[in-house]
């Protein structure tokens, strides 16, 4: 065969030559796939060394796969490898999430690893999930289930173990802030059976405390497991008050957190949520007494107002000018009485005087002064010379005088 | 404290903003002011008078 004369070789050779750089660099954007991208890997740990950095390589390979077995180079950069809550060794099942790449430098790929779980926590994973679901569908999460924590509790439940810093926190805040009475629900927090202590201890404090922190220090994922169990959640969800969780750091959210009404990050911050701080509460008692004391100043100062206005409306200028009126209409009446009653005095004098002259004119006295005189005989006056006789006695009246004569004897004028 | 303490503080809220309406009486503020001063006097003890009690439940009850 003619080998150099084979017109395929020749296309080969026409084609300029990769570099190495760049056949890397096609590597690279070939295994930039989504296939390969935040998967989940199981198998079994190899070669396992903790590089002086923090960085982790190990391998992953089908356990118990002999001959056959596949292999993957893995690294986890310190940064993901500091989250790591146990110490892998070699020959552990793990679960693994994380991304291939190509390493240019070694010719190779390898998994960069961003977690890595035992396998048999990855079970637990599981079945966190599938209870998440069951207990959201019983409405366990639901936000209206939320309640409101009471402003005054007078006595909190803290259910926790009995000893260690997270008790001693809360006690801490609650004594600082406002010290009242705790009642501790003791329990373990960790391990096979935890799950039952936990519930039972919740659900002892019912009818004895107004809120209920359930808290626990930090831990790994498997330390916070019975918080996740549904016995736990379902006691909180119970619980005939509010509950406040505080379980591991902030980043681990368990159930229990989800089905809390109020979920603190730390045990002293859900001692903080619970009772209120007594300094604020004395600076609002402040503030209320002595808008009492200014609701009763002002009301005072309004009275005194009123008092000032009452006076001025009952002694005012006009008053007095009234006054003055009714003196002066007084005193005009009284003049006009006076004067008609002496106008009136002044004319029945005149009247009277009128009368006088008329009576006088018409009076008998002065009959008498012009010479005539009056006979009377037994008190009645004498009109006719028939109605006396000789002897008579009878009074003559003159103006100035009487006299008593008698009757010599009595000429008849005219015939009867 | 505490539900009375809530209470009392509600209140102490109800008497001052009666004594501030216009139409509550003199005789009728002072009434209430004496009212007033006992609740601030009663909450001020409770919160000076708040005590940390611990106590710890039995496992078994």
């Amino acid at each position: 065969m003619d080998w150099f004369n084979r017109s395929d070789v020749a296309v080969v050779i026409e084609k300029a030559p990769l570099r190495v750089s760049e056949l890397s660099a096609i590597i690279e954007g070939l295994l930039d796939n989504p296939l390969l991208q935040d998967i989940l890997v199981r198998g079994e740990l190899t070669n396992y060394t903790h590089h002086a950095r923090g960085h982790r390589y190990f391998s992953l390979s089908d356990k118990g796969g002999g001959n056959t077995a596949a292999v993957i180079k893995c690294v986890m950069w310190r940064s993901d490898a500091d989250r790591l809550s146990f110490s892998p060794s070699e020959g552990m099942e793990v679960i693994v999430s994380g991304t291939v790449r190509a390493y240019a430098p070694h010719g190779s790929y390898q998994l960069q690893v961003k977690e890595l779980r035992k396998a048999g926590l990855g079970e637990k994973f599981l079945l966190v999930e599938q209870w998440k679901k069951q207990l959201a569908a019983e409405g366990c999460f639901s936000i209206d289930r939320k309640r409101i924590l009471p402003l005054f509790p007078s006595r909190i439940g803290v259910v926790t173990s009995e000893t260690g810093a997270v008790i001693h926190d809360i006690r801490t805040v609650v004594g600082r802030r406002y010290p009242l009475e705790i009642i501790i629900s003791p329990t373990t927090v960790q391990g096979e059976g935890a799950h039952i202590e936990i519930a039972c201890a919740i659900t002892r404090l019912a009818g004895r405390v107004d809120v209920v922190i359930v808290a626990r220090g930090g831990g790994s994922f498997e330390d916070l497991f019975p918080f996740n169990h549904p016995e736990v959640v379902r006691a909180i969800v119970a619980c005939p008050v509010p509950v406040v969780s505080a379980i591991g750091h902030e980043v681990d959210v368990t159930l229990s957190d989800l089905a809390a009404d109020l979920r603190a990050a730390t045990p002293s911050a859900a001692a903080e949520l619970v009772v209120p701080d007594r300094v604020v509460l004395t600076a609002r008692l402040r503030e209320l007494k002595s808008r009492l004391n200014t609701a009763l100043t002002d009301r005072v100062i309004r009275a005194q107002e009123e008092i000032c206005d009452l006076q001025d409306r009952l002694r005012p200028q006009k008053f007095f000018r009234k006054l003055e009126e009714r003196k002066q209409n007084l005193a005009d009446l009284s003049d006009r009485l006076e004067r008609s009653f002496l106008n009136r005095l002044v004319r029945d004098r005149l009247i009277l005087a009128e009368i006088k002259t008329a009576l006088d004119s018409r009076s008998p006295v002065a009959v008498l002064a012009r010479g005539f005189c009056v006979a009377e005989k037994n008190g009645a006056i004498v009109r006719s010379a028939c109605t006396i006789e000789k002897g008579d006695t009878m009074k003559i009246r003159f103006y100035d005088g009487s006299s008593q004569v008698i009757v010599e004897r009595v000429n008849h004028e005219r015939n009867i | 404290m505490k539900e009375t303490y809530e209470t009392k503080i509600e209140q102490l809220k109800h008497i001052i903003e009666k004594i501030e309406d216009g139409n509550t009486g003199l005789d009728e503020s002072m009434k209430l002011y004496e009212q007033g001063a006992v609740l601030v006097k009663q909450c001020e003890v409770m919160l000076t008078e708040a005590e940390l009690k611990i106590s710890t439940l039995s496992r078994d009850a």
